[in-house]
């Protein structure tokens, strides 16, 4: 049997971020991961096989969730095989962060006590963080460093302070269309700010500076600009000597005693053999929901309901990110003040958000806690595009006239699009637990996801969804419309294991360490009480970076 | 569409989640037999001297074929696939091929009345634009014509191998 220093499972942003630390501190680190490393040189912009199939995540009939929804007055249990709707999110070495877009934010101080600052809200189970935005500032600005985070700093009554005067490397390279926004804005009396990114505008050690692809989001990066785990973190923990990275192992549970996990139980997904990975410390690092299953999964009779779950609060108030999208079709002949030929320039970034209605505070509206809006191009996969709204009247177009149309949309019009972040609330019909009667392929109870928004976040998504709309009016775009609905976006994954100082109501302690058992912690964003307005990933980052902190601690005390 | 919505409205034949050993045998046979009337609707969605390259010209049938019979495609939308190829050769009692262009549209609009029809047709345009859109490297789009006939270009580096060698 192998014996580690701490074993990570799930090599993705959390999971990377403490294996980085760890393994520069001098510990023996094994990294398990269930997929298969892709090498930044085996990446390619292949739409079919990154986006439009199950490829860098299981197939679902292979691996699956049960995802439960409210219809009429019952809940309706319905596995993802079923829906298509997959909760996969990049089941690859460094995890789903290979594939995200980058756009990165730091929770406002306010988010770490909405319920001192905002108050209650009825039928939601908002409660103040037991660690401020002062404690972890020093972990943003170091995932700012360490992760590799482009941007401006700029004056803004809601932006973050921060302790350095600016971002290590200056802003990625901007579509001309963003003088078209910002006079917009400017012209509605709003604040664009430019969107921190986890994308090299400069090449940094190992990594190239981002050569403006076009195609970011969805796909693996070809020059290493992108901000992943992998790249960012696994890689420079490898150079170590200190980390054993595990592909392939799939890891099926923890076995513990009362006082402490002694090992994981681990399948390889090629050979299918079973074996045992023992160590001082483990970390689960799945990704939310995944490290909630990993934990009811464990059960035993010393912890009949499941690790770390004395307080019965394991699973419960899962969080996503509230809010919705919408756009807007900039056309050739009504463009105003750019040229045509700029704005179709390919691979370029918008880089803009707006954080004027973080928090609301209006004579007529009211106050109340608003969220972050994001502006970007539609994405420019080709063959999304050119399927979208070939319908006419609940009829297909085809044949001469649906090739005109589809030639017109790519030749004569861009498309620019916005994704609103308010807070997801937490609510008691939003959690995580397990079906015995459902099993994945390795034999193992899958993650059930009972989900259901708080009426409160479709008024908040709704109100900010009006304000884009009119942003995207005044740039003169064609076409707008937006969407707002209780239905999860399924790549912000938080809560199920919340933090907090009482044993008694909190699964973690400050340090995300289990309560129950002194050798294992959580590290992905399941520790989040409440999920900010913002997209999680640059907190994900951060508080990886601060948990490992207390790893080093533990471990240079045994 | 999903799969729930396909299953709830599929035709009397119905739809089975699992498939078994020599029932994958048969269901190449039942394939290949409609791949012709497959094609043809295809082209009649995406005909000659059209913006986009006509389907028939880009191969997108044998892209169709390929694609669904990977194993990386959905089983049960394979099976739709073949199956709502075989209910419209039913109701055009196998003359589909041989219609004029005017008694073609005339039954692929007929089948579009149904839910059933129209999700058919629905997935059958999705995968022929899956091929004239989709990389080189899978057949179809050849000398990268659907791509150049919106005035666009696929992404650098493109793959070396299909399906990142699933
Ligand atoms: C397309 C896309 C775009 C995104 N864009 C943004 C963005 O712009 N901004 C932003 O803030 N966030 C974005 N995100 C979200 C971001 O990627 C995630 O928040 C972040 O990666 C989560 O980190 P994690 O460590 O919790 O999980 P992951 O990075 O997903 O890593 C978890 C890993 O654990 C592995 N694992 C799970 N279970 C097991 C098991 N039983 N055994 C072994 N291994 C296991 C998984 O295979 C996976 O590799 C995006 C995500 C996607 C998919
Ligand atoms: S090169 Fe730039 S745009 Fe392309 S994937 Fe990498 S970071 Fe994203």
């Amino acid at each position: 049997m192998k014996h580690f220093d701490a074993v990570i499972v799930g090599s993705g942003a959390s999971g990377g971020a403490v294996a980085y630390t760890l393994c520069r501190a001098g510990y023996r680190v094994a990294v398990l991961e269930k997929g298969r490393l892709i090498r930044r040189e085996e990446f390619s912009k292949d739409e079919l096989a990154y986006c439009r199939r199950d490829i860098v995540t299981p197939c679902l009939f292979d691996e699956y969730h049960l995802i439960e929804e409210k219809v009429g007055e019952k809940w309706v249990a319905t596995p993802t095989y079923e829906s298509g709707w997959s909760f996969w999110n990049g089941n690859i070495v460094g995890g789903s962060s290979n594939l995200m877009s980058g756009m990165l934010h730091r929770m406002h101080p306010d988010d770490f006590r909405l319920k001192s600052k905002y108050g209650e809200i009825e039928g939601a189970n908002v409660v103040d963080w037991p660690i401020s935005y002062e404690e972890l500032e020093p972990y943003y600005t170091m995932a700012e460093e360490v992760v590799g985070i482009s941007g401006l700093a700029q004056k803004h009554p809601f932006a973050p302070w921060r302790s350095t005067p600016d971002f290590p490397q200056p802003p990625t390279k901007e579509n001309e269309v963003v003088k078209l926004f910002d006079k917009s804005c400017r012209a509605l009396g709003i604040t664009p700010l430019v969107t921190p990114r986890a994308v090299l505008s400069k090449e940094k050690g190992h990594r190239n500076a981002c050569y403006y692809s076009n195609f970011c989001g969805s796909y693996g990066c070809s020059s290493g600009a992108k901000g992943s785990s992998t790249e960012a973190l696994l890689f420079p923990a490898l150079a170590t000597g200190k980390l054993t990275l595990m592909s392939h192992t799939y890891v099926k549970s923890l076995e513990s005693t009362k006082e402490q996990v002694t090992s994981v139980v681990v399948i390889d997904t090629v050979t299918g053999k079973e074996s045992r990975i023992t160590a001082d410390i483990f970390v689960l690092a799945a990704q939310a929901h995944e490290s909630v299953r990993l934990l009811l999964n464990s059960k035993n009779r010393h912890h009949p309901n499941g690790l770390s779950n004395s307080s019965g609060e394991l699973g419960k108030n899962l969080l996503f990110s509230a809010g919705g999208s919408g756009q807007g079709e900039l056309h050739r002949e009504s463009l105003k003040g750019i040229g045509f030929e700029a704005l179709m320039e390919r691979g370029l970034f918008v880089n803009r958000s707006i954080l004027d209605w973080y928090y609301i505070d209006h004579w007529w509206d009211g106050r109340f806690k608003g969220g972050s809006v994001e502006f970007m191009f539609e994405h420019q996969n080709i063959i999304s595009r050119a399927c979208k709204n070939n319908e006419e009247g609940g009829k297909l177009i085809w044949g001469k006239a649906l090739g005109e149309r589809v030639a017109k949309r790519f030749k004569e019009s861009k498309s620019i699009r916005f994704e609103i972040f308010n807070d997801w609330l937490p609510n008691d019909d939003c959690f995580v637990t397990v079906d015995e009667a459902y099993r994945d392929k390795y034999g193992m109870p899958v993650g059930k996801l009972r989900i259901a928004g708080h009426p409160h976040d479709l008024k908040v998504g709704n109100y900010l969804a009006k304000k884009c709309e009119a942003v995207l009016e005044e740039m003169g775009a064609k076409n707008i419309y937006s969407s707002v609905s209780s239905l999860p976006p399924q790549n912000l994954i938080a809560g199920g294991c919340r933090f907090g100082d009482d044993p008694k109501s909190s699964v973690l302690n400050k340090d995300c360490r289990s309560h129950d058992i002194p050798n294992l912690y959580v590290a992905d964003a399941s520790f989040m009480p409440t999920g900010g307005s913002v997209a999680y990933t640059w907190t994900i980052y951060a508080n990886a970076f601060r948990v490992a902190d207390h790893i080093v601690r533990d471990l240079s005390e045994t | 569409m999903t799969r729930r919505d396909f299953l709830a409205t599929s035709a009397a034949a119905g739809l089975s989640v699992s498939l078994h050993a020599q029932e994958a045998d048969a269901e190449t046979k039942t394939l290949e037999a409609a791949l012709p009337l497959i094609a043809a609707v295809q082209q009649h969605m995406f005909p000659e001297a059209g913006s986009l390259p006509s389907a028939k010209a880009m191969d997108a049938v044998t892209f169709l074929k390929e694609t669904i019979t990977h194993g990386s495609y959905d089983r049960d939308i394979r099976r739709f696939v073949i199956e709502g190829a075989q209910e419209l050769d039913r109701r055009t009692k196998g003359k589909f091929l041989t219609m004029n262009h005017a008694k073609k549209e005339a039954a692929l609009r007929s089948y579009e009345e149904s839910r059933y029809g129209s999700n058919w047709l629905t997935r059958i345009m999705t995968l022929t634009m899956e091929a004239i859109f989709s990389d080189p490297i899978y057949g179809s789009n050849i000398g990268q014509k659907g791509w150049k006939s919106v005035g666009s270009s696929g992404g650098v580096p493109r793959p070396k191998e299909r399906y990142i060698a699933l």
